[in-house]
């Protein structure tokens, strides 16, 4: 799976290249508009992570190109720019997300996994499970050792979604945005007392915990050797 | 082309009133002299016309010549021609009278060689058809040239006047213009430096004082605005120096000396949450430049505010089950608005509210609708506000407890200032009440037509 980030700030790019590379993907870094049009029009790419602003040509007019192309490749558009013109006028090109900087990394790694998903069909699952926890999708039921564990509808929501995503670190405003549909920047710690009570039901029992946090990135549903 | 100045154009305008007025009442003057002469004229003739013809009673009697001579010797300037019913010329007093004179009955007014005559023809006999004509002849050349010095008269007193009337028009205007020029001094010297100075009222005339008004008031919310930036521009600077400094020594400290893995992960994450600290406050700054340099612009939805409430009371339910604090939602409303400005803004309200209410207090979001407008209101109840620190509440970086903590759970401050410019972008009000235990945020939305 690769991916193409065209970013003219080289830091920026090189800190991208190394995060995406270390979390398990293909990735390749062009620093100018012509080129990054030249090799996203080669269709070799999963995703393209275009930053707006390029020296050639900027990211808008990569991303007319290879949709005149007839590329459906997923767009992640990267800008210092907030307006919401801009915002606008890249997903009327066509792009399949933004995000502004500065942006934490976990967001966008989030964002690349949600894109890189939208194209496969998910099977359609009955439960999801990890370890001895059990959610069934079906009776809307969860289990942990046997044991039934009541939820509210958004703890089993919460749930569901760091056991769909389970292994990912997702963050806090990533978690309010699925389950909440709370799409804001927003200082609150709604989330921090969401995860913590649905700890007390899903861990504090059981010597082996699943939810962890991620200082400073978020929270990641996983097992992890004792 | 260059615009003539005001007091130039006064000036202009002022003297051709003068001159226009002025020459009215000149040619109204000569034309009623002209008149009167003509009457005066027209009674002399008729009196000599009286004397002529009782001299000429009997043309051939001997002593008819001598009785016309010493009639017409009574007066100098008149001559007196006598031309039969066949057009021959019988009789002339002087030998220079012009020769083509009108021949109607009448009075008329004739110029010949330098020489003006007022003219009367009249017949002889006024009973006979066949009368022979008379016509007398005045010498009016110096009325004539009294009307003539009396019309360069006019003329000079037209230009004069005019001339006057510009000149102290223009020192009038001036000197009437001088308070608009105190107000472009002072508006000159308006500088960011210079935003106290004000113009005097008082002693100004009652059409300018009205704009002297405005311009305080401008003058005033200038530096009212200024102020505000400057104090943000301060905190801005005070809220980064913190989390920066804290960065550099951090960081500084942590190089120093070779130390175990674990104490740079330490450092890292340290340092993460101060930068995610700053991330979001200059996220925040930069949405109320926007919403100041009016860019925050809403898109219209229509929107069921009872639904927007009780989703963002489920978002909020987790924090308010910690403390045991009831949410409650009362009333519905439909609006034209923003669905996440809307969002974003009364989530800063509730996450506020939850803040100050006590264990067990509540927490309660409102809706009214009213014919025009639709409040939303959001109040919780416990320890109130003190009146003087509530206009303060909206103010950016302001915060009610000052002593900031450490760590990225703090909040910046901006939250409030943030829900205000939303709420500001949608035409709306916002303000605080706080009374009988309850402190009560209203929004307040003009309704869509």
């Amino acid at each position: 799976m690769k991916l193409l980030i065209v970013e003219d700030q080289h830091k920026t790019g090189l800190y991208l290249r190394q995060g995406l590379t270390e979390a398990g993907f293909n990735t390749e870094l062009v620093a100018d508009g012509s080129t990054g049009q030249q090799l996203a029009l080669s269709g070799d790419y999963a995703l393209l992570i275009l930053d707006v602003m390029l020296p050639g040509r900027d990211g808008w007019q990569i991303l007319q190109a290879v949709r005149s192309a007839g590329l459906d490749t997923p767009v992640l558009f990267l800008t210092a720019r907030d307006a919401v013109d801009d915002r606008v006028h890249g997903l009327e090109l066509g792009a399949d997300d933004y995000l502004v900087k500065p942006f934490a990394f976990s967001e966008l790694l989030a964002r690349v996994r949600s894109l890189l998903r939208r194209g496969s069909v998910a099977p359609q699952e009955t439960s999801l499970h990890l370890a001895d926890l059990r959610l069934d999708l079906i009776r809307r039921r969860v289990e942990r050792s046997g044991q039934r564990i009541d939820l509210t509808a958004k703890e089993f929501a919460l749930l569901e979604m760091l056991l769909r995503r389970q292994g990912e670190v997702l963050p806090k405003s990533l978690i309010a945005s699925q389950v909440w549909d709370m799409n804001f920047d927003s200082d609150t710690n709604v989330i921090e007392v969401a995860i913590r009570r649905l700890r007390l039901k899903i861990d504090d029992e059981f010597p082996n915990k699943l939810i962890h946090t991620v200082r400073g990135m978020g929270y990641v549903l996983e097992e992890r050797p004792t | 082309m260059r615009r003539l100045s005001l007091s130039s154009r006064l000036a202009l305008l002022f003297a051709a009133c003068t001159a226009v007025v002025s020459l009215f009442a000149g040619v109204l003057f000569s034309r009623a002299s002209e008149a009167h002469f003509v009457e005066l004229d027209q009674q002399l003739l008729d009196g000599k016309l009286i004397g002529v013809r009782r001299a000429l009673q009997d043309l051939h009697s001997s002593t008819s010549e001598t009785r016309l001579a010493d009639e017409l010797s009574r007066q100098a300037d008149l001559s007196l021609r006598i031309t039969g019913s066949d057009g021959q010329r019988r009789y002339e007093s002087s030998t220079q009278l012009p020769q083509a004179l009108p021949r109607q009955p009448g009075l008329f007014t004739v110029s010949h060689e330098g020489t003006a005559y007022r003219v009367l023809n009249a017949p002889l006999y006024p009973d006979q058809a066949n009368s022979p004509q008379l016509t007398l002849l005045l010498d009016i050349t110096h009325h004539q040239h009294f009307l003539q010095r009396m019309q360069r008269l006019i003329w000079l007193t037209v230009g004069l006047s005019a001339l006057a009337t510009a000149l102290l028009g223009a020192w009038a205007a001036r000197s009437g213009l001088r308070p608009l020029r105190r107000m472009s001094t002072i508006a000159s010297g308006v500088s960011a430096q210079s935003l106290s100075s004000r113009l005097p009222e008082e002693n100004m005339p009652p059409e300018l004082a009205e704009m002297a008004h405005s311009f305080n008031a401008m003058l005033g919310r200038l530096d009212d605005s200024f102020q505000r930036l400057s104090a943000f521009s301060a905190d801005i600077a005070h809220e980064l120096r913190t989390p920066l400094s804290n960065l550099l020594t951090h960081t500084q400290v942590t190089l120093t000396r070779p130390r175990p893995i674990e104490d740079y992960r330490e450092a890292l994450h340290s340092n993460l949450e101060e930068l995610q600290w700053m991330a979001q406050l200059v996220n925040d700054m930069l949405y109320l430049a926007k919403a100041d340099h009016g860019l925050l612009v809403p898109t219209r939805q229509s929107l069921e505010l009872a639904e927007e409430a009780d989703l963002l009371l489920e978002f909020f339910a987790p924090l308010a089950e910690d403390t045991r604090v009831t949410l409650g939602r009362e009333g519905h409303g439909r609006i034209e608005g923003d669905r996440s400005m809307l969002r974003r803004a009364l989530s800063n309200l509730l996450d506020n509210a939850l803040r100050f209410t006590p264990v067990d207090g509540q927490v309660r979001l409102r809706i009214a609708e009213q014919p025009k407008q639709l409040s939303i209101i959001v109040e919780n109840s416990g320890e109130g506000i003190s009146a003087q620190l509530l206009p303060r509440l909206f103010d950016r970086f302001y915060r009610a407890d000052p002593a900031r903590h450490e760590g990225s759970s703090e909040h910046a401050g901006l939250g409030l200032a943030i829900t205000q410019s939303i709420v500001r972008a949608h035409g709306g009000q916002i303000r605080c009440e706080s009374e009988n235990g309850w402190t009560r945020f209203v929004i307040e939305l003009p309704k869509g037509e």
